[in-house]
């Protein structure tokens, strides 16, 4: 239904005919509402960093989250030296967990994930809507693919970690296939490709979930430096109730 | 009194091989000791110049605003109000400087570092004219906005010269992030840790960056006439604040940046402020002279020991061979109070001389030291918070010195002297050694 409601968005917004603020509106809503999934969530994650004259690192985590509470917890598997680590978000407050000095540390919700190029909004779902004010660019060509550009503005009083986004949406396949994020001096920090979506049926929301198994993240202030992001195995069943917790999470950091 | 001493000089003097001996190795250890205390008070002084102009004043009046729980910002918001209340509060203030605190990450074409921003305003900041070599570019350029000072290791990681660009990047703090680009217009001279992890740029740039008020700023550094008043004002300043309705933070002895974890892991939000001195502003670096004092104190003890044991084996070997020559003494009516502070006084002499030699020596080595200007490598670097070698006499701690080892070699030349003492003079006198 998403799906048809913003195909039938794009395709009617032809490159000369640029669209309304209620239909960009509409648009960034349903492109949330595709990353939706209205209950729980679990996947085992992937992140590859790349840093200029180091080592490349990859680190397994697992991705917990729950749309009711927007709850949203990642635990460290691997590497050895990241096993039990980890991030809670608890009611607005992002607590990071070390079991080697055992204490939890409270981090803001916009900082870098385990120092790499990720941030908690790129495991956390799309609340485009809620957080943006959107402007259209057109259309645009990326690559053989023929997109939609948006541009995003914050709203007056939230607080994000990047004021000012460009998204290139698919027309033909509504998926957004590149993010460029922008600091407030107007500066290009990052841009994300999307190469892939997929969607998988959710009985929490009675309809279909879409999620990127793969994203890059270029840093573009630091050049050198970038990060893959891999989603595997995304699970949407209902999650034990108790999960979101310190005592759980240290449970299994043990 | 004249006469033991008379004697003990005599003795010294005819047996002037072992005299020599002994004595040049408790010179050699007062001048090593010596050159050690001066080594150790001239990092104290190094660091108490250099760190109460790059980073901290006599005292701090500093303190942390946070939006929410979760991010704090180092900020003292309106503070035209807390200085009136400082300057109310502390006649003895020689000049106070208002600086900006922030920690970014400054990224060139070819490299990142992640620095302590010092957010100046050059013309009132007559300190950093005298403790910074510049080696390239001009200090003064720093009154112009979006301009930066490095120091020379900084510009080499970064691959840099006056008049390039750098980015410089930074979470608000409200969490939004933000860059800034910055020119180089000057690039100092290393001084060690302290320079590290340091840049300067206009204050005014600074509040761009983090999108902070105009009535905002890091720190109030205090500079007092007299650095012996710190602890008396500290706690006054404190007091005083807390008395006009300013809530305070607890007393913890650390530098601002050591403070963020445990500033955030506290539920409070708004503005606290926090009184700190130039001791617990620098302490991360202090281990250093604490180490070396650590280092001295050991070494001083070792040499010590030797020399104690030298001094006893000499003394012993000195009354085998007079014991005939004690036995009279004690026949003609010598009394054996008199036996025992004739060799006591003569272990003095020995270490009075041998000590005040050493000391002297010690001082001279310094000065040819000081004298020849001599360039440490960068590993020293950062330990001495110099490029030189800087020593600096204590005339106190040697004078100390110069009694405690004289005082130790007397000391230890009792057992002996006990001992010939308490020699019978009939025994003595036929001792055949």
């Amino acid at each position: 239904m998403t799906f048809v409601a913003l195909a039938l968005l794009l395709a009617g917004s032809p490159a000369n005919a640029a669209m309304n603020q209620e239909q960009m509106v509409q648009l960034l809503r349903t492109l949330d509402d595709r990353q939706q999934n209205n209950g729980d969530y679990k996947s085992l994650v992937y992140l590859e960093q790349k840093e200029k004259d180091k080592t490349d690192v990859v680190r397994e985590a697992i991705v917990y989250r729950r749309s009711a509470d927007q709850k949203l917890m990642i635990l460290f598997s691997k590497p050895k030296s990241e096993q039990g680590k980890g991030y809670l978000r608890l009611e607005k407050n992002l607590w990071s967990y070390d079991p080697n000095v055992g204490k939890w540390e409270r981090r803001t919700e916009r900082e870098r994930i385990a120092g790499t190029d990720s941030r908690r909004a790129d495991f956390d779902e799309s609340r485009l809507a809620e957080e943006y004010d959107p402007s259209d660019e057109g259309e645009d060509k990326l690559g053989a693919y023929s997109v939609h550009k948006v541009s995003l503005k914050v709203k007056d009083g939230v607080d994000v970690a990047f004021p000012i986004v460009k998204l290139w949406v698919d027309n033909e396949t509504s998926n957004i296939l590149k993010r460029q994020e922008f600091a407030l001096s107007g500066r290009l920090m990052r841009t994300l490709y999307y190469p892939r979506w997929q969607k998988l049926y959710s009985e929490s929301k009675k309809g279909d979930f879409w999620y990127p198994p793969e994203i890059r993240i270029y840093d573009e202030v630091e050049k050198a430096n970038s990060t893959i992001v891999l989603i595997k195995t995304v699970d949407l069943h209902s999650l034990e109730t108790n999960i979101f917790t310190k005592a759980w999470f240290e449970s299994k950091s043990r | 009194m004249l006469q033991l001493l008379l004697i003990a000089a005599r003795n010294l003097v005819q047996h002037r091989r072992r005299t020599l001996l002994l004595g040049g190795a408790i010179g050699a250890v007062t001048a090593l000791l010596v050159i050690l205390i001066e080594l150790s008070t001239g990092l104290r002084a190094t660091i108490l110049r250099s760190a109460t102009t790059l980073m901290t004043g006599h005292v701090n009046v500093a303190g942390f605003y946070k939006v929410t729980p979760g991010q704090s910002a180092p900020v003292v918001t309106q503070y035209e109000k807390v200085l009136a209340t400082v300057r109310q509060t502390v006649p003895e203030i020689d000049y106070i400087v208002e600086r900006g605190r922030g920690w970014a990450k400054v990224i060139s074409d070819t490299g990142s570092v992640q620095v302590g921003l010092g957010g100046v305003d050059i013309e009132h900041e007559p300190g950093l004219h005298k403790v910074l070599r510049i080696v390239q570019g001009n200090l003064d350029e720093l009154a112009q906005p979006n301009t930066i000072l490095i120091f020379e290791d900084q510009a080499k990681k970064l691959d840099v010269k006056v008049g390039d660009t750098l980015t410089i990047s930074a979470p608000t703090p409200r969490g939004t992030n933000n860059t800034l680009d910055l020119r180089v217009v000057a690039i100092a001279k290393d001084l060690g840790l302290l320079s590290a992890f340091n840049v300067f740029m206009p204050a005014t740039s600074l509040r761009a960056l983090y999108q902070f008020r105009e009535d905002s700023t890091g720190a109030l550094m205090v500079y007092l006439k007299n650095i012996r008043l710190v602890p008396a004002v500290h706690t006054r300043l404190r007091n005083a604040l807390q008395k006009a309705g300013y809530t305070m933070m607890d007393e913890d002895p650390k530098p601002f940046w050591q403070k963020f974890e445990s500033v955030n892991r506290e539920d409070w939000t708004g503005q606290r402020l926090d009184i700190t001195n130039w001791d617990d502003e620098v302490s991360f670096v202090m281990y250093t002279v604490t180490a070396l004092d650590v280092l001295t104190g050991a070494l001083t003890f070792i040499l010590l020991v030797i020399i104690a044991v030298g001094v006893m084996n000499t003394m012993w070997i000195a009354i085998r061979e007079r014991t005939r020559e004690i036995g009279t003494l004690r026949a003609i009516g010598m009394q054996r109070a008199r036996v025992l502070w004739m060799f006591v006084t003569e272990a003095f002499v020995l270490g009075l001389s041998t000590t005040v030699s050493g000391a002297v020596l010690g001082m001279l080595i310094c000065a040819l030291l000081n004298a020849a200007h001599i360039s440490v490598p960068i590993g020293v670097q950062l330990f001495l918070m110099n490029d030189r070698l800087t020593l600096l006499a204590d005339p106190v701690k040697i004078f100390l010195s110069v009694l405690f080892i004289t005082f130790c070699t007397s000391a230890i030349s009792l057992i002996p002297s006990l001992l010939a003492a308490r020699m019978k003079p009939i025994t003595a006198m036929h001792y055949i050694g």
